[in-house]
């Protein structure tokens, strides 16, 4: 059942081109069916579509507030002014210049991007609000001061040597159609790749991107910088709708509107983003056609902005949320029947993994100390490779501290520790992960703007197949890889985690309690399919676990944490038979 | 000597800057937002209120000049009001971010809205101190500047008092420390967030109206001035009020220095943006996560 | 008078976390709630204060339904919950945990009675203070408020049972003065030994419902709740 369908697959990359063929050829029809004046205004539509789409890529997909996408469309517009009018470029690549100079001027802001966004790095994201809302103004006042290279004498040269009439406006049009068609075929496909991944999981946790081996870092500047090489585009094709452009064009405050609005409409997506160009250009025009001042339209998008942003809700997923609502209710049932087969299916008991008796992470000394409070006092252990140990103790005795300190998120610990002869010092959360240590977390890390599928994709970085991904999936009985992550339950979500990290195939895997939320026959099959992972996956498993029947099932050696101590450590029987560890965990009755 | 003086040109703006920035760190700090709203409220008032003046032509001067600052206090506490009355509603758990980007949205109603009431043009926005206080050299230390100086320490300091010696205060901090633990225990969280807004928005009122345009010439330029303030504000980490008034200082100083060198005013606008850049990477050196765990 | 609680359903994300869960605490007793952990019991004190809504069902305090208000008005009219993790106010010394609630000096000394070893530290910042010492303020900061029924949620957290042991008999003088008691508990045969009624919650069901004691007679039937 979790095999992809390949007829499906197979529609999937050919239907966006199929929608890109038909809106080139609406395009041409509409270009040159329309009177002048509505293709001039369409032209606008498209430009602050493809405005949109870049911005989409930081607000939407990435959840980061940037305020300055009119002044990358500036920068653009000003780079390719200059190499047409202060360079001999123009004649070396005569027809094909401004394709030529648009690419180049997209990639000179695109650095300029990285250069903003670099400062911001960890961008909280109101960091980089500040930051972007001051360059808005600075990059405003300068080009006001410094005037674009055309001084307002000369005239850019469209492209391919359309004219600067009516005519050529519509064969511009269709140059801007086509334009806006590969941006949004490039958009799209990034979104469903790797990176685009990456960005929608950073914008629901960055701690859950780290874990799965990409870099916060770059996930962040990849989605500003490649936001300023389409705002940059969007720039030049300003310059070829009007010849001629001064800052005005670009006021901050649209850089605004364009934000709000982003937020609005939702315009990661490619409809979405067209709507939110129409809006953007229309409703000046209508309020031009009544003589209203034009600044009506942005106070409108100032309340739907607020509208927004308080509902927490936009109208891409709103409309989407009613169109697909049958499709999820289906997709919903086939989640329940997957579940079902989960809690029913019988898997042969297989024994608990012995391992090969190599140690595999060496733990030594760990403290851990928040301020005053010592959180994990010179704890040591050993886990063998190809065994399952479990970690136990009291609520707040340190477990999920042990976890962060090892998979890198709290740097600043005293003692060592090594995984396969490896030292972990200084290495970043997401190099822990490259180098074959992963971790799942208690809380719900788990992006629901994915699909199952393309989570496993994400998490293992593109090395499993789509068929060691079905393998993973039905390995634990977790939903099909085409099930979007949103209609799965929390519970379930975690085993798509615990299987994600499994499929990576790691040296060493550390579970932080991953079957709370499941039900009790649920955490029986949980059991016995955790007992086959070690072998399945080659991968070695630290458990964190509050259910002793599930730690009894699984592991062959168990350590006790109590109040940031090892309490014991050792094989499962005597551990568990040991007074302290009863006294500890729950046998409190002989305190009184 | 030529930069010592340029340094004292720069000290109005800078004052205003560090005013700004205290009332941005203030609202960071009692309720979770980065306020980009903040100034346009206070301009929102103080331009509404001299519309009032046709109607006051009766009254004598001084009286006319006290009704029309009234006014644009309480414009200003009020539109500040019902932002944070919008925040406290359906925002009260969001991030810092999701409520941040609300006071952008705002930021872009009120700049669109003073564009077509008040235009584009410059407006008799009579500050209500005019002239120099003294001069240092050939430098004059203008009213204005002293003003805002004060202005910010004073709100600083009384925030301070307030703060960390009233009843009120130990419910401040209490919502600041853990929101939803003081909500358990019945204090009025929205009551207390909703002041918060008024109280910024009022002192905005009152500080444009002291300033009127001698900071800037319309309304659109004057808003604008909240991003010198955020320079300042960062610097202080959005946290600490004395490191935000120094702040403000330093950008307008600096600012100021750059008209010693006329071949450098282009720099001067990205004054505030280096700030910015210098002080992120400077706070920035340690890893910080998005939450706690 | 009492706190009645009607099947209350309680939904996180999808699917719901408490189905269909009935009790009633009355006012000078002691109901304590065990269950493993991830059965919901922390969600179900949260819909009842408040913090997350309820889905369904009926939660009246001394006859009047609760469920639609807000938790400030819940708190306003005398259910007080105490969330897990000792939710002190960092910022705030000791004196100043407790004038946030109390009303009058009476209150606040008779807060401050409940724990004598925190007068030495009245003047601390709670942040600086011991778990232990935090988890008093947190139990004093609530009892100045007057509540008439006080929810407790993993009071021995991360705690060392010894202090454990010292806020048990707190605990008795709090719902022997007439507040009605429901505690959350891990440590469950402590929690079960000062309660009178008891309820285990596994999965989001009550899997007991009856009197305490019958609860720690029988182990067999302790640990049955516990595994459902």
């Amino acid at each position: 059942m979790s095999l992809a369908n390949p007829q499906r697959a197979a529609s999937r990359v050919w239907l966006p081109l199929v929608f890109a063929v038909g809106a080139i050829l609406l395009g041409t029809l509409f270009g040159f069916g329309m009177p002048a004046y509505i293709v001039f205004v369409s032209t606008s539509v498209l430009i602050a579509m493809v405005s949109l789409l870049g911005l989409g890529i930081v607000t939407g997909t990435a959840g980061m507030i940037a305020l300055c996408q009119l002044s990358f469309a500036s920068i653009g517009a000003w780079i390719l002014e200059f190499l047409y009018l202060k360079t001999p470029l123009p004649t070396v690549f005569g027809a094909a210049s401004f394709l030529v100079f648009m690419v180049i001027a997209g990639l000179i802001t695109a650095v300029l991007g990285l250069v903003i966004g670099l400062p911001a790095l960890r961008l909280r994201g109101v960091n980089l609000a500040v930051i972007t809302l001051g360059v808005a103004a600075a990059v405003d006042t300068t080009v006001q001061q410094l005037g674009f290279p055309d001084q307002s004498t000369a005239h850019i040269p469209r492209p391919f040597g359309l004219s600067s009439d009516p005519n050529g406006d519509r064969g511009y049009f269709l140059f801007a159609v086509v334009i806006t068609v590969v941006v949004a075929l490039a958009i799209y496909a990034l979104q469903g790749s790797r990176i685009g991944a990456a960005w929608k999981s950073v914008a629901f946790s960055e701690r859950g991107t780290a874990s799965a081996g990409t870099s916060v870092r770059t996930a962040k500047l990849s989605a500003f910088a490649l936001s300023a090489f389409v705002g940059g585009i969007a720039g030049c094709l300003i310059v070829g709708q009007i010849t001629q452009v001064n800052y005005l064009t670009f006021t901050p405050i649209n850089s605004l509107g364009l934000y709000v609005l982003s937020i609005v409409v939702g315009s990661q997506l490619i409809d979405m983003a067209l709507f939110g160009g129409i809006l953007f250009v229309v409703i000046p025009e209508i309020l031009k056609q009544f003589r209203v001042p034009l600044e009506w339209s942005s106070v409108a998008f100032g309340v739907l902005g607020i509208q927004a942003l308080t509902s927490n809700s936009n109208l891409g997923t709103g409309v989407r949320a009613a169109l697909f609502r049958r499709r999820r209710l289906r997709e919903a049932a086939r989640v329940e029947a997957a579940g079902d087969v989960a809690a029913v299916e019988t898997v042969a008991e297989a024994p608990i993994p012995t391992g090969t008796g190599r140690p595999l992470l060496i733990v030594d000394h760990l403290t851990v100390e928040f301020g005053a409070v010592k959180a994990l006092t010179d704890v040591s252990l050993v886990v063998e490779e190809g065994t399952i140990l479990g970690l136990i103790g009291p609520n707040g005795a340190g477990k999920s501290t042990f976890v962060d300190a090892i998979g890198g998120f709290l740097p600043q610990h005293t003692g060592t520790a090594s995984l396969d002869g490896e030292p972990l010092r200084g290495l970043a959360p997401h190099q822990r992960a490259r180098a074959g240590l992963r971790r799942t977390f208690q809380q719900d890390r788990v992006p629901p703007s994915m699909t199952v599928g393309a989570y496993l994709r994400f998490v293992t970085r593109g090395k499993a197949d789509p068929a060691a991904i079905a393998d993973a999936l039905q390995f634990f009985g977790c939903p099909d890889a085409s099930i979007p992550l949103s209609v799965v339950d929390v519970g379930t979500r975690r085993l798509v985690e615990v299987a994600a990290n499994l499929a990576a195939r790691p040296k060493l895997l550390l579970l932080d309690e991953p079957a709370a939320g499941l039900s009790h026959d649920e955490h029986l099959a949980f059991a016995n399919r955790l007992r086959r992972a070690p072998e399945h996956f080659g991968t070695t498993i630290l458990i964190i676990e509050h259910d002793l029947d599930l730690v009894r099932s699984v592991c062959s050696r168990i350590t006790v944490l109590n109040f940031g101590e090892v309490l014991a450590s050792g094989d499962r029987a005597t551990v568990l038979s040991d007074p302290k560890v009863v006294s500890a965990y729950m046998g409190e009755t002989e305190m009184l | 000597m030529n930069i010592i003086i340029a340094l004292i040109v720069g000290f109005s703006s800078g004052a205003l800057y560090a005013l700004i920035g205290v009332g941005l760190t203030l609202m960071s700090v009692l309720t979770r937002v980065v306020n980009f709203s903040l100034v346009a409220v206070g301009v929102f008032g103080a331009y509404l209120s001299i519309r009032s003046a046709p109607l006051l032509l009766t009254l004598p001067p001084a009286a006319q000049t006290a009704i029309t600052v009234v006014i644009a206090v309480i414009v200003a506490a009020i539109v500040s009001g019902i932002l944070g009355w919008v925040e406290a509603t359906w925002l009260s758990e969001a991030t810092t971010t999701a409520r941040s980007a609300v006071t952008v949205a705002s930021l872009l109603l009120l700049i669109s809205l003073s564009f077509i009431l008040f235009g584009s043009q410059p407006q008799p926005l009579r500050p209500l101190l005019i002239g120099p206080l003294f001069l240092v050299g050939q430098v004059a230390i203008t009213k204005v500047g002293v003003a805002m100086l004060v202005a910010a320490i004073v709100v600083a300091i009384a925030t301070w008092l307030i703060v960390s010696h009233t009843p009120l205060g130990v419910r401040l901090r209490a919502v600041s420390d853990r929101q939803t633990a003081a909500e358990l225990l019945g204090v009025n969280v929205k009551a207390l967030q909703v002041g918060v807004w008024v109280a910024v928005g009022a002192v905005m009122g009152l500080c444009v109206s002291i300033i009127g345009n001698t900071a800037a010439a319309d309304a659109t330029s004057m808003i604008t001035l909240i991003i010198p303030g955020t320079a300042a504000a960062l610097v202080g980490a959005f946290k600490s009020l004395p490191l935000t008034i120094i702040g403000g200082l330093v950008v307008g100083a600096l600012q100021g220095a750059l008209t010693a060198f006329p071949s450098t005013t282009q720099l001067r606008d990205w004054i505030p943006i280096l700030i910015i850049v210098l002080f992120l990477l400077w706070n920035q050196r340690k890893e910080v996560w998005d939450v706690a765990r | 008078m009492s706190l009645k609680v009607t099947d209350v359903v309680v939904r996180r994300g999808v699917g719901p976390v408490i189905s269909g869960v009935s009790l009633e605490v009355h006012q000078g007793n002691i109901t304590t709630i065990v269950g493993p952990n991830g059965a919901g019991k922390t969600s179900l004190l949260e819909s009842l204060s408040g913090i997350i809504p309820v889905a369904s069902g009926s939660v009246q305090l001394d006859g009047q339904e609760i469920s639609k208000l807000s938790r400030r008005q819940r708190s306003l009219l005398g259910l007080k919950h105490v969330e897990q993790g000792r939710m002190i106010f960092p910022s705030l010394t000791v004196r100043e945990n407790l004038k946030l609630t109390a009303r009058t000096k009476a209150d606040f000394d008779e807060a401050m009675s409940l724990f004598p070893e925190l007068e030495k530290r009245v003047d601390s910042l709670t942040a600086l203070l011991s778990g232990g010492e935090q988890q008093m303020v947190v139990l004093a900061r609530t009892f100045a408020a007057k509540p008439r029924y006080i929810m407790i949620d993993e009071m021995s957290l991360g705690l060392a049972p010894v202090v454990f042991l010292r806020l048990i008999p707190v605990i008795q003088g709090i719902a022997e003065s007439g507040v009605g008691v429901l505690l959350v508990e891990q440590f469950a045969h402590l929690a079960l030994k000062i309660a009178t009624d008891a309820l285990v919650v596994t999965s989001g069901h009550l899997s007991y419902h009856g009197p305490a004691s019958k609860l720690l007679e029988d182990e067999a039937l302790l640990r049955n709740a516990y595994l459902g």
